[in-house]
């Protein structure tokens, strides 16, 4: 994997926002670039896409079932990334893992390059309706593009939902405005927060 | 398709079979290629033994390596050291189809396989090849 990938710790408990996002995207992956994605124990890689012969027919996504939602997220518009480069090469399997070789580094820093702008709103329609609408925001970028201040917005943003929801807010709230951007604030942080390189620039 | 070396594949084979029987061989391949191997029990029995230079179930490149996918994945199945799958494997797949073809395939295995260090994970890699080779 190109960058840096940080490894969530395996979770019973994942935001259901963030595996709605996760969900739409796989869809998205499935109907519009055929990729068929399964979850399998891969040891240290974290996922591989292998590639037909024949483009017409699907390819395959495997990623390691340890992988948290967030980082799922992070793989899928990576991969995407790979495709729209035509890194899809038949017979040349994409491996993300940990060592990689020179030319494998430099394929995967464009699709990270390619990623962090699909990541900003800037893909085909269809990834852009899949991600959280709240990455628009022009405050929430500056504020993750730094280590320190994306730390410190998780922080907060978690805090103000512990009191959001604890306090009864939520409730009374209901979908509204409020709720839906905390929520999709949370998501697109956890996610930068798994990979940063979607951020940094 | 015509068999080349039918002694080294005949041995790469057995190596990949294990403890399996050869008849238990082909039921496992068969299940793994989803029966979209046109191999009868009796050609496999004579190929594994080197008895034939002549695999006419076998027709197509596709079909060698599917096979080859498939044999792979029995030898992880074996538990043979990933080393030795990839070794016997590559000497199915060039027993078959040629060493230039077989080293254009093989060079993906050969370039993914530093980094799936673990037998579990080259076998998720070998069903995925075998997933996304079999017939439409």
């Amino acid at each position: 994997m190109a960058a840096e990938v940080i490894r969530n710790a395996p979770s019973s408990v994942e935001s259901f926002t963030l595996l709605a996002f996760e969900e739409r995207l796989r869809s998205h992956l499935e109907s519009r670039l055929q990729i068929r994605t399964r979850f399998a124990d891969l040891g240290s890689t974290r996922a591989f896409l292998v590639s037909p012969a024949d483009r017409e027919r699907p390819k395959g996504l495997v990623i390691d079932a340890r992988t948290g939602a967030a980082e799922r997220i992070y793989l899928y518009v990576h991969t995407a990334a790979h495709i729209a480069l035509g890194h899809n090469m038949p017979l040349i399997t994409i491996v993300e893992g940990d060592d990689e070789t020179a030319s494998d580094g430099l394929r995967h820093d464009q699709a990270d390059g390619l990623a962090r702008a699909m990541w900003w709103r800037r893909g085909s329609p269809e990834m852009v309706a899949s991600l959280p609408t709240v990455q628009r925001s022009r405050l929430l970028r500056p504020l993750l593009e730094r280590g320190a201040t994306r730390s410190v917005l998780h922080l907060a943003l978690r805090g103000m939902r512990a009191v959001f929801y604890g306090s009864g807010l939520a409730r009374i709230a209901g979908n509204g405005t409020v709720t839906t951007w905390l929520r999709q604030a949370l998501a697109a942080t956890a996610v930068v927060d798994a990979a940063p390189q979607l951020a940094e620039r | 398709m015509r068999i080349r070396d039918t002694e080294r594949v005949s041995h790469a084979i057995q190596v990949l079979k294990g403890a399996r029987s050869l008849d238990g061989l082909v039921d496992r391949i068969y299940d793994i290629t989803e029966g979209s191997l046109a191999l009868d029990r009796a050609t496999l029995h004579r190929i594994a033994r080197g008895h034939t230079q002549v695999a006419r179930a076998i027709d197509t490149p596709e079909d060698c390596i599917r096979l080859y996918f498939a044999l792979m994945i029995v030898g992880c199945e074996e538990g043979l050291p990933a080393a030795s799958v990839v070794e016997e494997g590559h000497a199915v797949l060039t027993g078959f189809v040629g060493e230039p073809l077989a080293g254009l395939i093989f060079r993906d295995l050969s370039g993914t396989l530093p980094k799936l260090r673990d037998r579990a994970a080259l076998k998720e890699y070998l069903e995925e090849g075998v997933r996304v080779w079999l017939p439409k």
